[in-house]
């Protein structure tokens, strides 16, 4: 029973780390830009099939890079020709648009890598188990939230400690002002979808290396991401953190006593925190410090 | 004399509604030039026409000589336009030495150090966040972040709207202070008579044109024109001559 609880306990956090990182990327994008990017599992699926087909040539290690790397190049474009022209306008566009997108990368990923499940080659000793009694958690499940944990520090101290990072937090309050300080708001808002974009592909390599490949992989995580974001507190990104690790675990223990209800708790989870406290558990309208 | 600034016959609209109707204005170089009028006469409209965040639909403006009249606000920032805006606007969530590195700074005499020795409470407040300063210290921040443009002209949208007393002193202490630096100025204000004072040149906007333009000692003498225009009332203007 113990173990039973642990392995579900563990499994839950690794859930909520992926949760972690797809939300902080569709956190940045809403808090600067105002659109809410339906096709964020999209880009984590194409994160992951990316890798699968190049790390023959550059190996795990080249790929877990240049995959995100890649992905988030192909944002960049999108970005430029689609995304940026639903800036300032109704949300209705974003999720039109956005929407519209999810449903072609899907089919494209299909059409190109085919629609069966595929494997993720990762280094032998990764796939190992710690030991003999943690048989469930292997190497690859604790790298995994290394490679979550690094980044997400990483993402703080850009955010924190460079200008970048510094505007990219102004202009999450007033876009318009940091406009006449002489910043191209433009490209602040494109590097700041790549970032997203970035994380996103990021997981889906991380994901795929664990659960293997499918078209619909990225699709699944987006709900629950969105529940990370209000359950932390829309606007900010420490509570999006908190929010996913608190609905991974919480689904992870449900799924051990009631595990058909393991979805489920996250909507309830979300209930009961916006009822004590509506703006989430960090939230703060507009602050994402 | 050159020109920091010139706008000719500017339309701008917010949707439908038609706010301003042909509003000409000029800042010679070197020169602080005030621009006044009754609360929705439309000073800050006429403002965000010429910084780029309200373009005109109709109209010319002609920044060191420079058609920006459809640039970006980044654009014309960079030509050194240093803008301060109602309300202050400053950065909430960061703090002061964040909100000083989110200017693009050109080079030039006003870098971070000459910013706080000019302002000595933003460098005691310096890890503070924008949320917790006071009035005066906001607006200090908010023109101090413009001056890290270094600015060639400088244009301020109601700087000393809100502050007590000896803080609107040093706000138009600023103001003289930037001109004997050779900046241009141009100044929005409800503060009638320190704005003459401190002006060479004087517009009084009204419904969205230019009513009355001059020397702004011009102005400060004629009592009734200034009650009439800039819409202070006897009271208040005799108040503020005492
Ligand atoms: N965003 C907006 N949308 C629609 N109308 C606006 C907007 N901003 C201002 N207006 C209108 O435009 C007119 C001019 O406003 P503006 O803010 O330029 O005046 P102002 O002279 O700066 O006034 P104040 O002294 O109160 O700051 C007003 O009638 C105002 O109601
Ligand atoms: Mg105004």
């Amino acid at each position: 029973m113990t173990q039973l609880l642990l392995f579900n306990v563990t499994n839950g956090l690794i859930i909520g780390a992926f949760y972690v990182l797809m939300a902080l990327g569709l956190s940045l994008i809403i808090n600067l830009s105002g659109v809410i990017n339906f096709a964020h599992g999209g880009f984590l699926a194409l994160g992951g099939y990316l890798a699968f087909t190049l790390s023959p040539f550059l190996g795990f290690w080249g790929a877990l890079l240049v995959s995100p790397l890649l992905t988030a190049a192909l944002g960049l474009v999108l970005e430029r020709l689609l995304i940026r022209r639903l800036y300032g306008r109704d949300p209705l566009y974003s999720l039109l648009l956005t929407f519209g997108l999810a449903f072609i990368f899907e089919d494209a990923t299909r059409f190109v890598w085919g629609a069966q499940g595929l494997p993720v080659t990762i280094p032998d000793f990764l796939g190992q188990p710690l030991s003999p009694d943690l048989f469930f958690i292997t190497w690859y499940r604790l790298f995994m939230v290394g490679v979550v944990a690094v980044s997400v520090g990483g993402l703080f101290l850009l955010l924190r400690h460079t200008r970048l990072g510094i505007r990219i937090r102004a202009g999450t309050l007033d876009l318009e002002t940091v406009s006449t300080l002489g910043v191209n708001v433009g490209r602040l808002r494109a590097l700041n979808f790549g970032v997203g974009i970035f994380l996103a592909g990021l997981s889906g390599v991380l994901a795929g290396g664990q659960l293997g490949l499918d078209p619909t992989m990225g699709a699944g995580l987006l709900m629950p991401s969105f529940i990370a974001i209000i359950v932390g507190g829309v606007g900010s990104l420490p509570g999006t953190l908190v929010g996913g690790l608190l609905i991974g675990v919480a689904s992870g223990v449900t799924a051990v006593f009631l595990p058909s209800a393991s979805e489920a708790v996250m909507y309830v989870l979300m209930a009961l925190v916006l009822l004590a406290r509506p703006r989430g558990l960090l939230g703060e309208e507009g602050l994402m410090t | 004399m050159t020109e920091a600034l010139h706008a000719d016959s500017l339309h701008t609209y917010y949707g439908k509604s038609h706010i301003l109707h042909g509003v000409a204005l000029t800042v010679a170089e070197g020169t602080v030039t005030t621009l006044l009028g009754r609360n929705g006469a439309g000073k800050t409209t006429t403002l965000r026409s010429l910084v780029g965040l309200t373009p005109p639909r109709e109209g010319r403006v002609v920044v060191f000589g420079q058609d920006t009249t459809r640039w970006p606000p980044f654009r014309i920032a960079g030509l050194g336009v240093g803008y301060v805006p109602e309300g202050r606007r400053i950065f909430a969530n960061l703090t002061v030495e964040e909100n000083l590195k989110v200017p693009r700074g050109r080079p030039g005499p006003w870098q971070i150090e000459r910013i706080y020795a000019l302002f000595p409470r933003l460098a005691e407040r310096r890890g503070n966040r924008g949320r917790q300063l006071s009035g005066g210290e906001q607006e200090m921040l908010s023109i101090a972040r413009a001056l890290l443009l270094n600015p060639r002209l400088l244009i301020l949208d109601e700087p000393s709207q809100g502050l007590a007393p000896r803080v609107v002193q040093e706000v138009f202490a600023i103001v003289a202070r930037m001109r004997a630096e050779g900046i241009s100025v141009l100044l929005v204000e409800q503060n009638v008579r320190m704005s003459l004072a401190v002006a060479d040149h004087a517009y009084v906007l009204d419904d969205g044109a230019i009513a009355w333009s001059g020397p702004a000692r011009a102005l400060a003498a004629d009592e009734a024109r200034v009650q009439a225009l800039a819409g202070a009332t006897a009271e208040e203007w005799r108040a503020e001559a005492r």
